[in-house]
């Protein structure tokens, strides 16, 4: 609580091509940016896109990299929490995040500095814009996870071993729950029983660490990745699968119907079956709430934490893990990651994370009946 | 160890081993060799990942239901397998139902996926490495297994169905046109040379001769031990060609001693139906006994049939089709004796307490006409040709009707058609004579050459014509028959030839005349 809030940050460390602040023209790329980075999850932007709209045209919210804080400011972690289905029925409130991140100042006993952002993929890549300009704050330049994954513990800090706490929710209604201290085992299932009394989703602050931190522990130039993605990916939607991949720097792992598509059961993940009708490959993409691997002839090529996109095939509009059906065409890609995850982050980001058991591709291919299949590498 | 390479995995497919066990996908690699069966396990693509040669290549590897729990592991077995060049994946699982992907990138890379639910892994991973590398050891476990088995069996019924079960291959005894006498129909390729009592293979059939059951009999196998098989690897077939030479001895035991049970029976039953047809009402008491622990009925009503064929040689032939004829008789209400064994054919009867009814003749006659057409004649002589006698009474009416029955079948022969049945009383001289007396041209006949006698002073003369013709042309008989003298009928005759101009002593004009006479006779 020492005052004055920070409403003009300093962009002299920023990274050379590093945004300074969200425009309502920046917001399609966004948008679209993040839904890629959202790798078939991370729940629907359209909304929080059309909310920020209104806020961005009122005043455009700047941007700060950590690099650009001072070492002791306070970055304060927002998003929304809880079940997409919900999400997509029940407007967020920009002033719902704002209460988060209010509770959790009164929590640590300073005012937040800048809005951080847990996610760059799906709306909680939208969500901290909205929290900034309520508070009058920056968003940071950069998340937490480099992508959106669906547990609260697969972030770069818990990694690092910095708590979650002290962290706030609080629901449309208003009500808001506080936990000023706990246990990093007990951060999730805390989360999950709160988030299940507050009707199932709400607005979540957590994560009050200091710029210094973030500069050591936090995955930097996020937000700007994932413009520069959106842009891209906008220049290039309407051209040919080849080119779009290229254009977006990724492989063209697939391009194919859908023959099957199992159903997750719970915690267990399930799948869809192509078959690429480019060579004839069979292809399986595990799937939980975002897309996992891509299995190519047995043969692992992607998993995650990488990104992998399904994108309509015709249109190549991306397509989140609810929207596959039976039948549908579609290309994966496989784009590279923004965060390159540390090998001992295997088992809270890799597919062992989800059950998945997975070979990994050796190179060496058996010489099926058809053509072996040869994919392109960008 | 020798042989290992030449089973393919669609042999183990179709051993019993691997019963009830489907392909889930990859066909196209279901002639892959197997050269060993091993258990899965997480070090086995590792082993196979860098060396080529050893670890599993040609291997059938077998997997439970932990391997592929979750179902996506699938995939990846299926690709370790194939890079490991290993035969195919047998999975031992509970349940479950494998990814498109999993069966899809089966198919693609051919790598055969066999799926047996509720089987045991260890235990097949045991008995599968037995089948493929020491089948020394299967054939004589299977062996030992019939012969134990086999030991205790005394029925045709029961060797085979006991083979069967051991073996899991579906046996049967067929005659050499693929009759069964045991077990199904088996339909033989033209290929077989069944004339050579020695086992043949085919593709698809495997048969084992049953050895002539007496030393004179001709050289040619009394029956087939077969086997169809719908695929089989040498080392299988060879199992059953060895487990046929062993069942063979079980089979032509049975035979034999069947045999001999009927040749006994024939020849007793064949005596004792001499025996009463000798003494005829004099049969002693102890045929009467021994007809009765037949079942025959001596002092009842018999309706003998004679049952007969073109070839009379060929009769042992047609012993089997009396037990057919029989229940086919049986289902027309027609119950005849077991038929024995007469020299030129069968004899057989039908007994009953009370005299049968006129129109019980026709119904029999009827009833085997039906049932001879109705045989199976697909081969040599048929059983064909029937007598049918009438209906007699005691022992001696045994004999009588039997007799005629024979009668019947030797004019039945002469038909031109088959089946011919004659019934005794068919051939009847009064159904001739009716016939011919009452058609037109005897009665014209008779109106013209008897008109000299027929004027009322001259009827005398026309009723010692008939007499005197009745008599057989004794003046004696006709004169008693009369009651005049006989030189009476001697002056009577005379007047009769100088009337008529006819020579009586010409038998072709005494036919004739006594035809006339008949059919003026309003009482015949």
């Amino acid at each position: 609580m020492n005052g004055t809030r920070r409403t003009s940050p300093h962009p002299t460390a920023a990274a050379p091509a590093g945004l300074n602040r969200l425009t309502p023209a920046d917001l399609p790329a966004l948008a679209a940016g993040a839904t890629l980075l959202g790798s078939g999850g991370g729940g629907d932007v359209a909304l929080p896109a059309r909310l920020l709209r209104h806020t961005l045209a009122a005043a455009p919210v700047p941007v700060v990299p950590a690099a650009a804080l001072p070492e002791d400011a306070l970055v304060v972690h927002a998003g929304e929490a809880g079940a997409p289905d919900v999400l997509s029925e029940r407007l967020p409130c920009a002033e719902d995040f704002a209460r988060a991140v209010r509770a959790v100042e009164t929590a640590t006993g300073r005012t937040a500095d800048a809005v951080g952002i847990i996610e760059i993929g799906g709306l909680n890549a939208l969500a901290p814009a909205l929290a900034a300009a309520e508070l009058g704050l920056p968003v940071l330049d950069g998340d937490l996870m480099g992508r959106a994954l669906p547990r609260i513990d697969q972030t770069t800090l818990a990694l690092d071993g910095h708590p979650a706490c002290p962290f706030a929710l609080t629901s449309p209604a208003g009500d808001t729950v506080l936990v000023p201290t706990c246990t990093p085992r007990a951060v999730a299932p805390l989360l999950h029983a709160d988030i299940a009394a507050l009707g199932g989703a709400a607005a979540l602050a957590l994560h009050p660490v200091t710029a210094g931190t973030l500069r050591t522990s936090g995955i930097p130039g996020s937000l700007t990745a994932c413009v520069r993605l959106g842009e891209r990916y906008l220049a290039a939607r309407d051209a040919p699968p080849a080119e779009l991949a290229a254009r977006l720097g990724a492989r063209l792992l697939c391009a194919g119907r859908i023959d099957e598509l199992r159903p997750r059961h719970g915690a267990e993940t399930g799948s869809v079956t192509l078959h690429d009708h480019r060579d004839g490959a069979v292809v399986r993409v595990d799937l939980l709430d975002e897309l996992l691997a891509v299995t190519v002839d047995g043969e692992t090529l992607a998993a995650t934490p990488d990104i992998i996109v399904a994108v309509d095939a015709a249109g190549h509009a991306p397509l989140r893990c609810d929207q596959l059906r039976t039948g549908r065409t579609v290309l994966i890609l496989h784009l590279p990651a923004l965060h390159r995850w540390p090998p001992e982050a295997a088992h809270l980001v890799g597919p062992r994370a989800y059950g998945l058991t997975l070979t990994p591709a050796t190179g060496k291919t058996p010489a099926p009946a058809g053509a072996a299949p040869e994919r392109s590498s960008t | 160890m020798t042989g290992a390479s030449r089973i393919r995995v669609a042999d183990l497919l179709a051993d019993p081993l691997l019963h009830g066990a489907v392909t889930l996908a990859g066909h196209g690699g279901l002639e892959r060799p197997v050269t060993d069966v091993s258990r899965h396990t997480a070090d086995t693509p590792a082993a196979a990942a860098d060396g080529t040669g050893d670890g599993i290549a040609g291997h059938l590897l077998v997997c439970d239901d932990s391997q592929i729990t979750p179902p996506h592991r699938l995939d990846a077995l299926v690709r370790r397998a194939r890079t490991a060049h290993a035969a195919g994946l047998l999975i031992a699982a509970g349940g479950g139902r494998p990814l498109l992907s999993a069966v899809r990138l089966a198919d693609r890379l051919e790598l055969p996926v066999l799926w047996l639910e509720n089987a045991e892994p260890a235990t097949l991973l045991c008995e599968l490495g037995i089948r493929v590398r020491a089948h020394e050891l299967t054939r004589a476990r299977t062996v030992l297994a019939l012969v134990r088995q086999l030991g205790a069996k005394t029925s045709g019924h029961d060797i085979l169905a006991s083979a069967r079960r051991t073996l899991a291959a579906p046996l049967s005894l067929v005659t050499s046109d693929g009759t069964p006498l045991l077990g199904d129909p088996v339909p033989l390729p033209a290929g077989l040379r069944l004339d050579l009592p020695v086992p043949q293979q085919t593709e698809h059939l495997l048969v084992h001769p049953v050895q002539p059951l007496h030393e004179g009999d001709s050289p040619r196998a009394a029956a087939w031990l077969a086997v169809p098989l719908e695929r089989a690897d040498p080392d299988r077939a060879e199992t059953l060609a060895v487990s046929l030479a062993v069942v063979e001895p079980f089979v032509r035991s049975w035979l034999t001693g069947r045999r001999a049970g009927a040749d006994r029976d024939a020849v007793f039953r064949a005596g004792l139906l001499t025996e009463i047809t000798a003494a005829r009402d004099t049969v002693s008491r102890d045929t009467v006994e021994n007809a009765l622990s037949l079942g025959w009925r001596l002092q009842d009503w018999h309706t003998g049939i004679h049952l007969t064929t073109d070839d009379p040689r060929t009769r042992e032939d047609l012993d089997s089709l009396l037990a057919p004829l029989r229940s086919e008789l049986a289902r027309h209400r027609v119950h005849i004796v077991r038929p024995v064994d007469s020299g030129d054919g069968w004899a057989a009867w039908i007994s009953s307490p009370a005299e049968p009814r006129p129109e019980e003749a026709r119904r029999l006659l009827r009833a085997l006409r039906i049932t001879l057409a109705a045989l199976p004649h697909t081969h040599g002589p048929a059983l064909d040709i029937a007598g049918i006698g009438r209906p007699r009474r005691g022992p001696a009416g045994l004999a009588d009707t039997l007799a005629e029955a024979r009668d019947a079948a030797s004019l039945a022969r002469s038909h031109a058609f088959r089946p011919a049945v004659e019934h005794a009383d068919e051939l009847g001289v009064a159904r001739l004579l009716a016939t011919l007396q009452r058609s037109e041209v005897t009665r014209a006949f008779a109106e013209t050459a008897l008109a000299p006698l027929r004027d009322p002073e001259h009827t005398h003369l026309l009723d010692t014509l008939r007499a005197f013709l009745e008599s057989g042309g004794s003046a004696v008989a006709a004169a008693q028959t009369l009651g005049v003298h006989r030189n009476t009928i001697g002056a009577r005759i005379r007047q009769i030839r100088e009337r008529l101009g006819i020579d009586l002593d010409d038998p072709s004009r005494r036919l004739a005349l006594q035809m006339a006479c008949r059919a003026l006779d309003p009482h015949t």
